[in-house]
């Protein structure tokens, strides 16, 4: 509940014009929006771009926010919803999927690498309710509600997803 | 699952937090915090005399077409960030960084530190330079080729399927090379002016320094014709048509186009103000030039190059200094650069559209306005 109040007196004050509460809220949602459109896009500059754009959205329509909603679900949900766009872009360009595009570094972690190649291949769509549902600890019927699906169709792509998953790893 | 995919590391984590920061509290510092109704693109009629070529004449109809001034520079509402290109293609940019291609959906990429580049015949590939190296491209970066040569600049490259030519500027002047890196001649010595392929086969390049033009096949080192431009300046530019049957040579006083056997659709200067770039339309119909006054720039066109009479239509303006302008490959848009506004403004050809894209330098991490090398490529 602290939270929540902290938060909304956040974005009260960035709706004021206070660029330290502004780059506050930055600070708080930023590593979960960039980390969300990465492990749906699977290409670190595009979830750059997707997460940037997700908050220079924010920006633009910070006057017509309404307080009383916490505000990391409504920038996630922007986020999600562009990466899935984007990977549908990519994958009607016929490109290759990458899983990365960048040099391995020195200390590899081989969970997390085995996690994104089995991420990798599974549908876009897929790879968005699994990073909506365990990553941005969403509920099905906030899923539901974001990517505008019938709750069963978020289940089932959750239980598919999750099976391949287990079956990848 | 919630534990492992937070473990997940994302290379170059850190480096994109600090770009993003850096761009999203710029906007936040930029932003208008009492909103308002308003127009966009906002129209403002200007009452600005004519200042354009002599030869131009506006037209009834480009009395109507959009004009745009602000009293702060830069386009109002422009996007914060550059996040797609209003028309199929691809941008090849240079900034301080080096040398990146935007794709259409405004992802980019840094193929490397280089200065300057253009693109391949059907844009498959790079041609790049750095001070004392020529370099062939792959569009992810992947190096094909290099040559070393002392201050390379300009490079050109052009040809088919099957047989291609760059032609670039070094110390020595004009050279020519194979499109595989191989066969590398002088053309002209101690050249240092523009240049610019005929595009396909035969290869045929044209070049100007002081105030001649020559066009000269470069395989049977036959000069096909010269010609000066008036008055005697040095030509800024050189750009041919997709298909190769017109040439636009413009200098600061005046533009010219011609057909590929020298004669002159269109020789219009000089005016009262300089022209900073001009660009010829892939069909070698219209063109675009910025001209820049003591308070006022403007992007105008000449839509229908006729030999009688053209019309040059004002399609934005706006203070201080514009840039370059590039036609997109389907000559439905041109890309206008405003450094003082660190901006990109496409505007549509027929002037029914405005949009502009901000705060490019931060983004291609230069001190200074990206300048785009071409764009190519609709399909």
């Amino acid at each position: 509940m602290g939270a929540a109040r902290h938060e909304r007196a956040r974005v009260r004050g960035a709706q004021q014009g206070s660029e330290a509460d502004f780059e506050e809220l930055f600070e708080a949602h930023w590593p979960r929006a960039y980390r969300a459109a990465y492990l749906v896009t699977h290409d670190a500059a595009a979830a750059e771009d997707i997460a940037q754009e997700a908050f220079l959205a924010a920006i633009r329509n910070l006057d017509r926010f309404d307080r009383r909603r916490p505000f990391g679900p409504w920038l996630h949900r922007i986020v999600v919803n562009r990466a899935i766009d984007w990977t549908r872009a990519r994958r009607l360009r016929g490109e290759v999927e990458l899983v990365d595009v960048h040099p391995a570094t020195n200390d590899p972690d081989p969970l997390g690498d085995d996690l994104v190649a089995a991420l990798a291949r599974l549908p876009p769509e897929h790879r968005a309710v699994i990073v909506m549902r365990y990553l941005l600890e969403l509920t099905p019927g906030e899923i539901a509600d974001d990517l505008g699906l019938p709750r069963g169709t978020v289940n089932s792509r959750l239980r598919r997803g999750l099976d391949k998953l287990e079956r990848e790893l | 699952m919630k534990r492992e995919l937070e473990e997940v590391r994302i290379p170059r984590e850190t480096e994109a937090r600090e770009r993003a920061r850096a761009v999203v509290l710029s906007a936040f510092a930029e932003r208008e915090t009492v909103p308002r109704p308003s127009h966009w693109p906002r129209i403002a009629a200007i009452a600005v005399a004519l200042a354009a070529l002599g030869a131009a004449t506006l037209s009834s109809s480009g009395r109507a077409v959009l004009h745009e001034l602000r009293e702060a520079v830069g386009v109002k509402r422009a996007q914060p960030a550059l996040f797609s290109l209003p028309a199929p293609g691809r941008l090849l940019v240079s900034s301080d960084a080096g040398v990146w291609v935007v794709e259409q959906d405004g992802s980019k990429r840094l193929l490397g530190d280089y200065r300057e580049a253009s693109w391949s015949p059907f844009g498959r590939f790079v041609v790049a330079a750095r001070e004392n190296e020529l370099a062939a491209l792959e569009r992810d970066g992947d190096v094909r080729w290099t040559l070393a040569r002392p201050g390379v600049r300009s490079p050109r490259w052009t040809g088919t399927d099957v047989d291609t030519r760059i032609a670039y500027v070094d110390r020595t002047g004009l050279r020519v090379v194979a499109g595989d890196g191989t066969g590398d001649i002088l053309l002209v010595p101690g050249f240092r002016g523009a240049i610019a392929w005929k595009p396909g086969r035969p290869f045929t390049l044209a070049y100007a320094s002081s105030s001649r033009v020559t066009v000269r096949d470069v395989e049977a080192g036959q000069v096909l014709w010269r010609s000066r431009v008036r008055p005697a300046a040095a030509p800024i530019q050189l750009e041919w048509s997709r298909g190769g049957a017109r040439v636009l040579a413009a200098t600061p006083r005046s533009l010219r186009v011609y057909d590929s056997d020298g004669g002159t659709p269109l020789d219009a200067g000089p005016g009262m103000d300089r022209i900073e770039s001009a660009a010829l339309a892939a069909t070698g119909q219209a063109v675009a030039f910025v001209q820049v006054g003591d308070r006022l720039s403007s992007l105008w066109t000449i839509p229908r190059i006729r030999p009688d009479a053209n019309a040059a239509r004002r399609l934005f303006s706006g203070p201080a200094g514009f840039g370059q302008v590039s036609w997109a490959p389907s000559g439905e848009w041109l890309v206008l650069s405003w450094p003082d506004a660190d901006q990109w403004v496409f505007v549509r050809a027929d002037g029914r559209g405005v949009r502009a894209a901000g705060n490019l330098s931060e983004q291609f991490r230069s001190r200074s306005l990206p300048r785009i090398e071409g764009w190519c490529c609709a399909r």
